[in-house]
């Protein structure tokens, strides 16, 4: 069972605040859209889930598979 | 149950909110400006704006119920609620009952994001400018201190702020909305050029 | 190989006219005709199969989906059934790749095989509505489907059938795309939170389709699955539309048994050439690739290549690989939805990253950096399958991309000169 951050694409308007909350796991690319790199670990995931609500149009998703 | 200390806390955490909800307001046209990268990340605009309307939220709260408990002035718990039947300066108390009401939809609202959807939220959270003129005119109609002239100067730059980076907010939205049109007009060009 | 028959559109449809050769299973008997009268002359009307009993059936030949992605059908059955009550089915006849022909054969020629089998997979999931999805832009298809329909309705009063006719975009057949578009959305892709197969339209379990999936489904339910595995290898039986392109000639729609050798249906001259096969989000094949290589989805997954949805490109002698590809990709960028920051930017960035490459500028790198940036990171996988051509262009013809950086092209015979790339988009 992984958890991972997942974007909604349409919804994304690089704005950037993830990857200010989540360096770790999160980087920008050269237009200023999200790069996320793995999964979220266990000691990640308070940060992640700060990300996700960060996000000003809620693009950021945390899911459980 | 009556006393200058009631009243004194009524009309200090009125004052204190005219200011602190200006600075929410503020706080909010800025978390929407700009992308990471700056020197101040982006995060920290909508999490002080976060925290601080949180914080006015409770000093409202503080604000209501010195005004129902007060017993100098009549004015009925549910009269926080509803904006009817006010004996004390209903006018005015009214516009500030309106406001309460908005504000308790604003923070509902945005305690609950994640699970509204996006469009909805946004919609709601606009009427967060509403809420703060109906609190200034409150103010300024109900308020003791309304005449003078230190309330007067706050409460004009207040105005002045809040009208300022409404402006802007607007002028930012048209700029963006221009943008999306010339890119799209763009697209247009690259698509017949492309061709099958 | 059979001679091949030019089938036009019946009345003042419009285009296109689409060669076709006759084929022994689906493309069976294309001379007489795609009416309902002539298909039933040959085939019954579809049985009444419990669900269970097509799943198996699927299974046991392992019907995959004809629309590109080659998914199993019978899983995908299984999770729309799994899902929910109230199932949807919907047949994909959209063909937004504009250098596929396949589905718009088997509209002018077999619909009701199609639609056979889309009844019979409607039966089974308990749903009555069939929806049918028509391309925006080939009209002649579109007046052809919808005739079939309304044959349809005379024989059968229980199944309703819904038409919907997508926008002429290259991402339009896309399957949440198709959803949003039967929604009366824009029809264009949205994120992807479950597949259609579970949460589709209106929320319901939605089988989505290819229109020769469905085909080949009433196939193996009218001919059983031992006849149907006649055809084919025992790995994987049956046998698939390709569209063959090339030599200047009108692209050519033919049935192909799986397993059957390249060298079978291409030229020498084509086997020895770059091919692009699988479409506009295929990939390339090296010089002289598909001479060791069958029609099979295995084999060529092993050569690095795929399939696709059965087109196959061979170029002309004098045309460049690395030329072709920056128009492919040009022509990709300009039919992005524009919805997602990564696509919206990459490809017309990646565009001009395999123009300057073809023009002479050595900047194959940042063609290949661009590519693994875009993939993955969108609604669709439009940006993923403009990638792949890329880099299977970047992997084949890496002798060919580095002549250009020097300043040749070997395939046109020329210098090149290295301009300035301006930024075009």
């Amino acid at each position: 069972m992984s958890t991972r951050l997942r974007v909604d694409w349409p919804s994304c308007r690089g704005r950037g605040l993830c990857s200010e909350v989540l360096p770790e796991l999160i980087s920008l690319d050269e237009w200023g859209y999200p790069v996320v790199h793995d999964d979220v670990p266990p000691e990640l995931l308070g940060l992640a889930r700060e990300a996700a609500r960060t996000c000003p149009t809620l693009a950021l998703r945390l899911v459980t598979r | 149950m009556t006393g200058p200390f009631l009243w004194y806390a009524n009309r200090g955490t009125g004052v204190v909110l005219l200011v602190l909800l200006t600075v929410t307001a503020l706080l909010g046209v800025l978390a929407t400006h700009g992308a990471a990268g700056g020197r101040v990340p982006r995060f920290l605009p909508q999490a002080v704006h976060r925290t601080l309307s949180l914080t006015c939220a409770a000093l409202l709260l503080a604000h209501v119920t010195t005004a129902v408990v007060d017993e100098y002035v009549d004015i009925r718990w549910w009269q926080v609620l509803l904006p009817v039947g006010a004996t004390y300066r209903p006018l005015w108390l009214g516009l500030g009952t309106v406001a309460f009401d908005l504000v308790l939809v604003v923070v509902a609202t945005s305690l609950l994001r994640a699970r509204l959807p996006h469009r909805a939220w946004r919609t709601l959270h606009v009427s967060a400018y509403a809420c703060w003129a109906l609190s200034v005119a409150h103010g300024l109609g109900i308020g003791t201190d309304a005449g003078s002239p230190w309330a007067r100067r706050t409460g004009l730059v207040c105005v002045a702020a809040v009208a300022l980076a409404g402006a802007a907010r607007l002028a930012g939205l048209g700029l963006t909305r221009w943008r999306r049109a010339r890119a799209t007009a763009a697209d247009a060009l690259l698509v017949t050029g492309g061709g099958r | 190989m059979s001679a091949a028959v030019l089938v036009r559109p019946a009345g003042d449809g419009g285009g296109p006219v689409v060669a076709v050769r006759p084929g022994a299973h689906v493309l069976r008997d294309v001379p007489a005709g795609p009416s309902l009268a002539a298909h039933r002359r040959r085939t019954p009307p579809p049985p009444k199969l419990p669900l269970a009993d097509l799943v198996a059936r699927v299974r046991e030949v392992d019907v995959r989906g004809r629309g590109g992605a080659g998914f199993p059908f019978a899983t995908k059955l299984e999770a729309a059934a799994g899902a929910g009550r109230r199932r949807e089915v919907v047949v994909n006849l959209s063909e937004g790749e504009p250098v596929s022909f396949k589905d718009a054969a088997l509209a002018l020629t077999r619909p009701h095989l199609v639609l056979d089998g889309a009844v019979l997979v409607a039966r089974a999931l308990g749903s009555r509505v069939v929806h049918v999805v028509l391309p925006g832009d080939r009209p002649g298809v579109a007046a052809a489907v919808r005739r079939a329909v309304d044959e349809r309705g005379r024989e059968d009063r229980r199944t309703r059938w819904r038409v919907h006719r997508a926008a002429d975009r290259f991402v339009a057949g896309q399957a949440h795309a198709v959803v949003e578009l039967m929604s009366g959305r824009p029809n264009l892709p949205v994120t992807a939170w479950q597949p259609v197969a579970l949460h589709g339209y209106r929320g319901r379990p939605t089988l989505l389709s290819n229109a020769e999936t469905f085909a080949h489904v009433a196939l193996l339910a009218g001919a059983g699955a031992v006849a149907y595995a006649g055809a084919g290898t025992d790995e994987e039986p049956g046998t698939r539309l390709l569209t063959l392109d090339g030599d200047g000639e009108r692209p050519t729609v033919t049935e192909v048994p799986h397993g059957t050798p390249w060298e079978d249906l291409l030229t020498d001259d084509a086997l020895d050439g770059p091919v692009l096969v699988g479409g506009y989000h295929g990939t390339w094949a090296a010089p002289g690739a598909l001479r060791g290589l069958t029609v099979s989805r295995t084999a060529m997954a092993a050569a690095g290549l795929s399939l696709g949805a059965g087109v196959v490109l061979p170029l002309s002698p004098g045309d460049c690989p690395v030329h072709r590809t920056a128009a492919i990709v040009a022509y990709l960028a300009g039919q992005s939805a524009r919805r997602c920051g990564p696509c919206r930017h990459g490809l017309p960035a990646l565009a001009d990253a395999v123009r300057a490459t073809d023009r002479g500028l050595d900047v194959s790198a940042r063609a290949g950096e661009l590519a693994g940036l875009v993939t993955g990171r969108g609604a669709c996988a439009h940006p993923d399958g403009t990638a792949r051509t890329v880099t299977s262009m970047l992997a084949a013809y890496g002798d060919e991309v580095a002549a250009h950086a020097g300043g040749e092209c070997g395939y046109r015979r020329s210098s090149l000169v290295a301009r300035s790339v301006g930024r075009g988009r």
